[in-house]
């Protein structure tokens, strides 16, 4: 008889990051170690279901992947609803319930020569595991760079990450929404960020935030005449199977939990709808 | 290769004392308030069994009940590593042998519509594979339909069945003319050999009879409503804003028409804490029209609004599910008209659609 596939498994939580005020790294291990098996199969993009006790489920998006060395897996989650505040209040050795990974991942066989990444908020995670690809084989790519924009410069997540990811080669352009005291990256939304010059230096376009910031930031690359073959976005949605069944992710035909989240530009449904 | 046989009316309630005894029967049933509803029987002389009206619900719930619980879960300190064990234990059902008798044809396809909705490409539903697992089927010809609001002639799904059955009756008089399943994947019952003694054999003047009814029954039905020319205009047109207006200012929210609906089948998922050591995770039905179904950690929701949930409801049964299944996903049992006190239904949602591109007031907006 073939595994109950709403039965989590067991991790424990074995670091936690401080992002920022309200979002924390999760790095997690699986207790049993037959139930690793899944591990090797997480890839980039895809996402886990998270269980937290008394509080039910939520889908999260891994923002680190096991490795043949580690088999340690993060997810990097914001405060904001009674499963995330009760996760925020967990600590090292407590433990949590997780399903997955489930999801289609990023084509990491088919980025282009020049990607840039183009993420909003906590939306860089699930860029990150993509983006440790790029800067892992540098020599793969050519110009790689990361536009990253934030509320303010309190808000930005892993970084300690960007002085690594700029050692290797990737361009990190940090923006704040408005100018503040003491700042010295860029200011304004990544959507202004987008330039025909910065545009032409690439030739694949990742995409993670917000809706509206999905949204606006396909709008600005159609009109600079990026195609949407060139687009890669990963949709965020309420789901509680995360395996296509429960009907919460519908997005007209698909189904964001199993055609998704990663979406090819050409097979987004209407922008309006993101 | 289907087979054929006839039981005669009189046979009916010795064959379903008899079925009962081996296994649970669910049969429609007319209650002491006038309703008629499936039910489980347990002996079919101490009810009534209403193969008249339609049954007010389908048989959904059997198979996917309103609630359920999927597992139980227990947190517990390990001496050993110090940390909290949290231990899920899944609540698996055992099959229960259940023959489904006079499921009409509408509901028949619903189910073979669940089959594939908890039967994704990820992997079965097991909860619903193990109810599914020891289902039989009795369908009953829709050849005189009682329901005033039913269509599923429009929808393809009646009032005759080709396939998805283990049998179908078909009233032909005195006698209910019985074929089985050409297409029965699990083959485990041949019913009509199993109760050979309630059955006999066709006659030709039967054959004529049944013939007969398979020519008198379409126009039976009589709603006014075009499936067809809807999905068509769907295909190429967004509904009109002051349409889906209309409807969705009467709209109260109460999913009663998803509720009803045989083939809704969205659920949520959630804890119930039963002490601080253990509770159980539960599963029930829900519904796209109530509000919370798409809000998002942090209350964004992407589908805001009776407006857009009730167009989410209507486009995926007609139009989303047409792209997948090339067959939409509304059989036609008409119990969402019965049930929606506010006239929101799928019925004027069709009509209001082919009304307005009669009278070119599409939008057109193309994607």
């Amino acid at each position: 008889m073939t595994a109950n596939l709403y039965v989590p498994k067991q991790a424990v939580i074995s670091e936690i990051v401080e992002e920022n005020s309200t979002v924390n790294t999760y790095q997690l291990t699986l207790i049993d170690d037959s139930a690793a098996q899944p591990l090797a199969t997480m890839k980039a993009g895809q996402f886990v279901m998270l269980s937290v006790p008394h509080c039910g489920e939520a889908p999260l998006s891994l923002s680190a992947l096991p490795s043949a060395q580690c088999s340690k897996f993060s997810l990097t989650v914001r405060k904001s609803g009674q499963l995330t505040d009760a996760l925020h209040q967990l600590s090292c050795g407590d433990t949590v319930g997780i399903r997955g990974p489930y999801g289609q991942p990023f084509d990491l066989d088919d980025m282009g020569v020049s990607p840039l990444f183009i993420a909003g908020g906590i939306g860089l995670a699930p860029l990150r595991p993509v983006i440790e690809y790029c800067t892992n084989h540098r020599d793969k790519f050519a110009r790689v760079s990361l536009l990253y924009g934030c509320k303010s410069s309190t808000e930005f997540c892993f970084k300690h990450d960007f002085e690594r990811w700029q050692c290797a080669g990737m361009g990190c352009h940090l923006t704040v929404d408005q100018q503040e005291q003491g700042w010295l990256g860029e200011v304004g939304l990544v959507t202004e960020q987008l330039t025909a010059n910065n545009i032409a230096q690439h030739d694949q376009f990742y995409i993670c935030g917000p809706g509206v910031m999905i949204r606006f930031v396909i709008e600005r690359l159609e009109h600079f005449g990026v195609k949407r073959e060139q687009i890669v976005t990963t949709l965020e949605r309420h789901m509680k199977c995360g395996v296509g069944i429960c009907g919460h992710c519908h997005l007209e035909e698909k189904l964001v939990c199993i055609d998704g989240p990663v979406f090819r530009g050409t097979d987004l449904p209407k922008l309006t709808e993101l | 290769m289907s087979h054929t046989a006839l039981l005669d009316k009189e046979n009916l309630i010795p064959f379903l004392q008899h079925v009962c005894r081996q296994q649970r029967v669910v049969a429609p049933v007319k209650n002491l308030y006038g309703d008629t509803l499936f039910c489980v029987i347990d002996d079919p002389t101490m009810v009534e069994i209403d193969l008249v009206n339609q049954p007010q619900n389908s048989i959904k719930s059997f198979l996917f009940p309103q609630i359920e619980t999927l597992s139980h879960y227990r947190l517990e300190r390990n001496a050993e590593t110090g940390h909290c064990d949290y231990q899920f234990t899944a609540t698996q059902p055992e099959p229960v042998p259940t023959l489904y008798f006079a499921v009409r044809s509408c509901d028949m396809n619903a189910v073979a519509y669940f089959d594939t909705i908890f039967n994704p490409k990820t992997g079965a539903d097991p909860y619903y594979q193990q109810r599914r697992q020891g289902a039989t089927f009795i369908t009953l010809a829709c050849n005189q339909p009682a329901a005033v609001n039913c269509f599923c002639d429009k929808t393809q799904t009646g009032p005759f069945l080709s396939q998805g059955f283990d049998v179908q009756l078909t009233d032909i008089g005195e006698s209910y003319y019985a074929v089985t399943g050409e297409h029965n994947p699990s083959n485990r019952t041949n019913l009509l050999m199993q109760f050979s003694s309630f059955f006999h054999t066709v006659t030709a003047a039967d054959e004529q009879k049944h013939e007969q009814v398979l020519q008198q029954t379409q126009p039976l039905f009589g709603l006014d409503v075009d499936v067809e020319h809807c999905v068509e205009v769907l295909k190429t047109s967004t509904p009109s804003a002051s349409l889906l207006k209309q409807l969705a200012v009467r709209c109260q929210g109460c999913a009663g028409c998803a509720f009803v609906c045989p083939t809704c089948s969205c659920f949520t998922i959630s804890d119930q804490r039963l002490s601080e050591q253990h509770g159980e995770r539960v599963r029930r039905w829900d519904a796209c029209t109530f509000s919370g179904f798409t809000q998002m950690a942090g209350h964004h929701n992407p589908v805001d609004g009776e407006s857009q949930r009730m167009t989410k409801r209507f486009l995926h049964k007609l139009k989303h599910d047409v792209a997948l299944y090339d067959q939409v996903s509304c059989v036609g049992c008409g119990r969402c008209v019965d049930m929606c006190f506010g006239g929101v239904d799928i019925v004027r949602f069709i009509r209001g659609v082919c009304a307005q591109e009669g009278d070119n007031q599409v939008d057109d907006q193309r994607n």
